[in-house]
């Protein structure tokens, strides 16, 4: 292992995945020792001891482990730690000699030196050896994933009262550190950048042709000729509009129905908006059933606009009507009446009949 | 346009042969399958059997006689098809197949569910008033997505309950066996799957525009509005949703929250697990909300919004002709109506006239008290009583902000089903009522 290059894609990955689940710091493959933190003169036998130690846990179980069963292991710990030994009771004994050599390829070519002195302190290099040394001894550092499940299992394991523990916050990789300000950025050349270079130039221009447009925009929006119907029209006789009556004639020109109906047992002319109060559309008035029916969403209303079924929160609007001096009603479309608002006792609203 | 049913059924006769022969051919080569492969030879015979009745059916078809769904199964389904039972039964079979999904994904029984599923299909395009439905150009892509979500969903699940399985067993996923599949190359293998998949779609979508008509419609109008109206296919969950909400919780609030809450999830997850492979037993909780916000919530309720609102956006059963004078009483009130004038006996509270805006809005938080107290109870007292109980484990291993975030969406999504019952149940329109500040909820 000593050559990334001459791993196989599988096993990049599971060394990968064996490294994030030791917190990240681990130097399995890293190409540099520890000796970057702590000159190697100065490395004393713990520190040597524990990078020795990393890779252990894992080669251990994987002794006879496929690489597939090896990826299982890495994802999902509880299955990986606990069953695989389970399934292969027999395979660790005979397996012994041959994972001493997985161990030492495991460490990096560099730490050599390094690694020696904890050999040098822990008597052996035997695997099954360090591997009880490192199960039983409550060493300091990150842990790994499975020994923190051990960990966290061993209380849960009570059976007075289940405690539920939250899982650790995950250690911040390298390249996830906050990294330190350039020294050369200053925040008073800013200005100087913005205004003084081709970058500057462009943002004024832009801000420039932004603001013409805009401009033009605000102008479209008022145009020279409204081709709209007038707002204020004359809709005929108040006898041509018999009591109980709805009509739909002015609907497609102006959007209004001319209604009269009762309200709050007062027989009244209005012009109702023919727009939906929930969402908009243009309902539709059903004689057979006496109601207007929205067909969006079902919203329906009573003959004087009173909402009673779907969605619709509010009754229609009415617009304002008047007799006229030569007798004949005009609406007054610049004007809204909202039942809800208590406007529909303004007398601007109604023509009594 | 409606026609005799005589017509009707030497219109779709030939199409429907067509149909029951390709469903034939479809079955005679699982038979085949079966039989070479997997070497079931009884389950061989029960298929070629089915071939065999399927293509004496499609015989009949050919001659002009395709069968028919029989009336009083037609009427059944119909009156079947309520909004209350339609949700319900949706959400019940749902439960059903997630329940028995070790039977259900089986796949031969997964194949048996598709062949009645299409048989269904063919027997109801008999019947005219379900073929001007469903055979609509409009609407084909929403039929086809019913089959493409089966048969994803069918996918995802079989896996995820080998998976389980073998995870109860202590052996890795499916995923992780195929660890040479663990790379691919770019080119060839992406690249010419890409071209397969742009060629297929590029000729699937000629031959599609070739057969179908456009849709056209007579021009716009601004005061006419087509009866019913309906939104594009993949909106009409959320136009159903407008039918129980104010516009502005329907339209602008709850879909914001549901596109925020998608982009939450990375966040609110602490499970680390099933990543890479499909698992259920794995990861229960975020399986479960979100096939309910998906299924549940849009699917669903895209298929009733295509299927069965008719016009005046009134209910129709699938084989009930859209009848745009059908009566439906659907009187709703107010929760302030209910407590006020059915429970107390009195009228609303109202401010006198000639109130001051603030005398106003005091006697319109006295008139919804009920409807704040209950929303913000929902909203601001369930989910501290959730972590004390059935979320407590969850609550310690999120933490308290993230436990809120993903309690209150919860609860938001749930609100949506909840609203909907309620309004067919008790007619209930709103629980917060003020048209006067545009507030509804």
């Amino acid at each position: 292992m000593a050559d990334p290059k001459k791993m196989s894609v599988a096993d990049i990955l599971a060394a990968a995945r064996k490294k994030d689940s030791q917190g990240g710091d681990a130097p399995a493959v890293k190409p540099e020792p520890p000796a970057e933190a702590a000159p190697p003169v100065e490395a004393s036998a713990p520190d040597a001891a524990a990078p020795a130690e990393k890779p252990k846990p894992k080669p251990a179980p994987a002794g006879k482990m496929s690489v597939a069963e090896m990826l299982a292991a890495a994802r999902g710990e509880k299955p990986g730690a606990a069953a695989a030994p389970a399934a292969k009771p027999a395979a660790p004994k005979p397996e012994a000699p041959a994972k001493a050599p997985v161990a030492a390829e495991a460490r990096p070519a560099a730490a050599k030196p390094a690694a020696k002195k904890s050999e040098a302190a822990a008597g052996t290099v035997d695997t099954s050896s360090i591997l009880a040394a490192a199960r039983t001894a409550a060493r300091p550092g990150p842990v790994s994933k499975s020994e923190a499940v051990a960990k966290v299992a061993e209380p849960a394991a009570k059976p007075a009262k289940e405690k539920i523990v939250a899982p650790p916050m995950p250690a911040k990789p390298v390249y996830a550190q906050p990294k330190a300000a350039a020294a050369d950025e200053d925040r008073r050349s800013f200005l100087a950048v913005m205004l003084g270079t081709a970058m500057g130039l462009g943002f004024a221009s832009m801000a420039v042709v932004g603001g013409l447009w805009s401009l033009a925009l605000a102008r479209f929006m008022f145009p020279n000729v409204l081709t709209e119907p007038p707002s204020r029209f004359k809709v005929g006789f108040p006898a041509n509009f018999p009591p109980g009556s709805v009509d739909e004639k002015f609907k497609a020109q102006f959007g209004v129905w001319v209604v009269n109906a009762e309200y709050n047992g007062q027989p009244q002319i209005v012009a109702l908006k023919s727009v939906c109060t929930h969402l908009g559309c243009t309902p539709n008035w059903l004689d057979g059933e006496q109601k207007f029916k929205c067909p969006c969403h079902g919203s329906g209303f009573y003959k004087d606009g009173i909402n009673f079924e779907g969605p619709a929160p509010r009754p229609l609007e009415r617009y304002a009507i008047r007799l006229a001096d030569d007798g004949q009603l005009e609406v007054d479309k610049s004007k809204l009446f909202q039942e809800e608002l208590g406007q529909w006792s303004d007398a601007a609203c109604f023509v009594p009949v | 346009m409606h026609v005799s049913p005589e017509a009707h059924l030497a219109n779709v006769a030939h199409g429907l042969g067509v149909f029951y022969i390709a469903l034939a051919l479809m079955n005679s080569i699982a038979a085949l399958y079966v039989w070479q492969r997997l070497k079931q030879t009884g389950t061989a015979i029960a298929l070629t059997a089915f071939v065999a009745l399927l293509a004496m059916v499609a015989a009949a078809a050919m001659g002009g006689m395709p069968p028919e769904m029989p009336a009083g199964v037609k009427a059944v389904i119909n009156n079947l098809s309520g909004p209350v039972t339609y949700t319900l039964g949706t959400t019940v079979l749902l439960v059903v197949l997630f329940v028995g999904r070790k039977f259900f994904s089986q796949p031969l029984v997964a194949w048996a569910m598709l062949n009645a599923s299409l048989v269904l299909m063919g027997l109801s395009m008999a019947d005219s008033n379900f073929f001007s439905i469903v055979g609509k150009p409009d609407n084909v892509p929403i039929v086809a997505m019913i089959f493409l979500v089966g048969y994803f969903t069918w996918l995802a699940t079989y896996r995820a309950v080998q998976n389980d399985e073998r995870d109860k067993q202590g052996l890795p996923p499916l995923e992780a066996m195929e660890d040479e599949k663990e790379k691919v190359l770019v080119w060839p293998d992406l690249v010419y799957t890409e071209l397969i998949c742009m060629v297929a779609l590029t000729a699937i979508l000629m031959i599609w525009a070739i057969l179908l008509q456009a849709p056209l419609e007579e021009p716009a109008s601004a005061v006419k509005t087509p009866n019913p109206s309906k939104a594009p296919w993949y909106f009409l969950g959320l136009q159903e949703m407008l039918v129980y909400y104010d516009p502005w919780w329907a339209g602008v609030v709850l879909p914001s929250m549901v596109i925020g809450g998608l982009i939450l999830i990375p966040f609110l997850d602490y499970n680390k697990k099933g990543n890479g492979y499909y698992t259920i037993a794995q990861r229960p909780f975020s399986y479960l909300v979100f096939q309910i916000g998906f299924l549940d919530l849009w699917i669903t309720l895209i298929v009733l919004g295509t299927f069965l609102r008719g016009p005046n956006w009134n209910f129709f059963g699938p084989y009930e002709f859209w009848d745009s004078h059908k009566v439906e009483a659907l009187n709703n009130i107010n929760l302030s109506d209910i407590f006020w004038i059915k429970v107390m006996g009195q009228g609303l509270p109202t401010a006198p006239t000639g109130a001051g805006a603030m005398m106003k809005l005091w006697y319109i938080l006295q008139r919804e008290w009920l409807g704040f107290v209950l929303v913000i109870g929902y909203l601001v007292a369930l989910p501290p009583l959730m972590a004390a109980t059935v979320f407590r484990s969850m609550f310690v291993k999120m933490g308290f902000i993230r436990y809120m975030l993903m309690s209150n969406l919860l609860l938001l999504m749930i609100a949506l089903p909840l609203k909907m019952v309620l309004r067919w149940s008790f007619n209930l329109k709103y629980i917060i009522s003020i048209p006067e500040y545009f507030l509804n909820f």
